[in-house]
């Protein structure tokens, strides 16, 4: 017992360099970037754009468009990178990028409806290839969710970020989005309740 | 599933998803390059004159054609070039004979749908219109851009898919003459 205890402590303590070594390399490529390293900044691409991705995927439902908005993202962040002063995490930083370039991209096509019809003929489902049974279903409900409401449970219930910084991304009051959060909840209940789902 | 259930799960939910390419290649290319020129003011005179011509031109087509017959055309914006694809690319002859096919028949199908419809579909195509030769301007100044390659080829398949959706949305349409 004391044997896995060290172990365990061990393993702590490996996991910890090793994620302030990232965050350390991290910095690094952040520096290099921002003298216009671009190999720097594809280590950063490396590293985010997973996240970045799946936002913008779970934002617009669409593989074409959460492709294009990924990459609005990272190019929108090159240009800015003199900007990063390392204020919120770099991460923080690159998803507000994406989340505007998801709502810049649906703004120019001035309405949402709009937007539906010229690209319901190639829309795809968002699900993840590990999502099975009823997270398949949820993250299907979602995507048929109303933008506003989607918006809101893509930013705080799927990726955690609280009503203030969900309101100042989306650009609404926290108010609003807890509002939508709410809406959301009602309606994937609904949905779900309709698919056989108890409580 | 109550509330605490659904958060739950939600947080389950995958928050990083890798995209099925390398999207790499594209940012590398727009990074690479000096950021593409705006419009310049001559570009958009240009542009501002072909639209009155063409706007001008379809107003009086309109007005010599309703004394006519009462047939609905289509707006000005919607009047219909061959498509390209920059300076040194060409779609393919399938891609241009769907195309063809489809346009011939825009007017007719246009006139059998309700005026909200006919709206929508005109917005839609105007918008697709207006980034098409926005992208198709961009790739004279930067052939070689992929990101816009991409997105144009992206955009001319979404114009057909709207224009093959208009087909089958008018094909079980009945007009008040058939009856």
């Amino acid at each position: 017992m004391a044997l896995l205890a060290v172990g365990l402590s061990d393993y702590s303590q490996v996991m910890a360099t090793a994620s302030t070594d990232a965050r350390v390399d991290e910095r690094a490529l952040i520096q290099q970037a921002q003298r216009a390293d671009a190999r720097a900044f594809e280590s950063l691409y490396r590293l985010h754009i997973d996240k970045v991705y799946g936002i913008c995927l779970r934002m617009t439902g669409n593989v074409s468009e959460a492709e294009d908005c990924a990459q609005e993202a990272f190019i929108q962040a090159w240009n800015k990178m003199d900007k990063f002063r390392g204020d919120s995490a770099f991460s923080t930083w690159l998803h507000r990028i994406a989340v505007n370039a998801v709502l810049g991209r649906i703004r120019k096509s001035k309405r949402e409806q709009d937007r539906i019809l010229a690209v319901a003929d190639t829309e795809q489902p968002t699900v993840e290839a590990g999502e099975t049974g009823e997270l398949r279903d949820l993250s299907e409900a979602v995507d048929r969710l109303p933008k506003g409401a989607r918006n809101v449970f893509v930013l705080h219930a799927i990726y955690g970020y609280s009503h203030d910084e969900t309101g100042e991304m989306l650009g609404i009051a926290a108010g609003t989005s807890k509002a939508q959060l709410h809406r959301a909840k009602r309606l994937l209940a609904q949905q779900l309740k309709q698919q056989g789902f108890e409580a | 599933m109550n509330d605490d259930k659904l958060m739950q799960a939600a947080g389950q939910l995958s928050t990083k998803i890798s995209p099925e390419r390398d999207l790499w290649p594209g940012i590398a290319e727009a990074i690479e390059k000096p950021a593409p020129k705006r419009w310049s003011p001559v570009f958009a005179q240009a542009a501002a004159v072909v639209l009155l011509v063409g706007a001008s031109s379809a107003v009086t087509y309109m007005s010599m054609k309703s004394s006519v017959s009462p047939i609905v055309i289509a707006s000005p914006d919607m009047v219909f070039e061959q498509a390209s694809f920059g300076n040194r690319y060409n779609l393919g002859p399938g891609f241009q004979d769907a195309r063809n096919t489809l346009v011939a028949d825009l007017d007719v199908e246009l006139e059998r749908l309700s005026p909200e419809a006919r709206e929508n579909i005109e917005v839609n195509l105007t918008l697709i219109h207006s980034a098409i030769n926005n992208m198709n301007v961009a790739l004279e100044e930067d052939p070689e851009n992929i990101v816009l390659q991409e997105r144009l080829l992206r955009t001319y398949r979404e114009e057909l898919a709207l224009l093959r959706r208009v087909r089958g949305l008018t094909r079980n349409v009945m007009l008040r003459n058939d009856i």
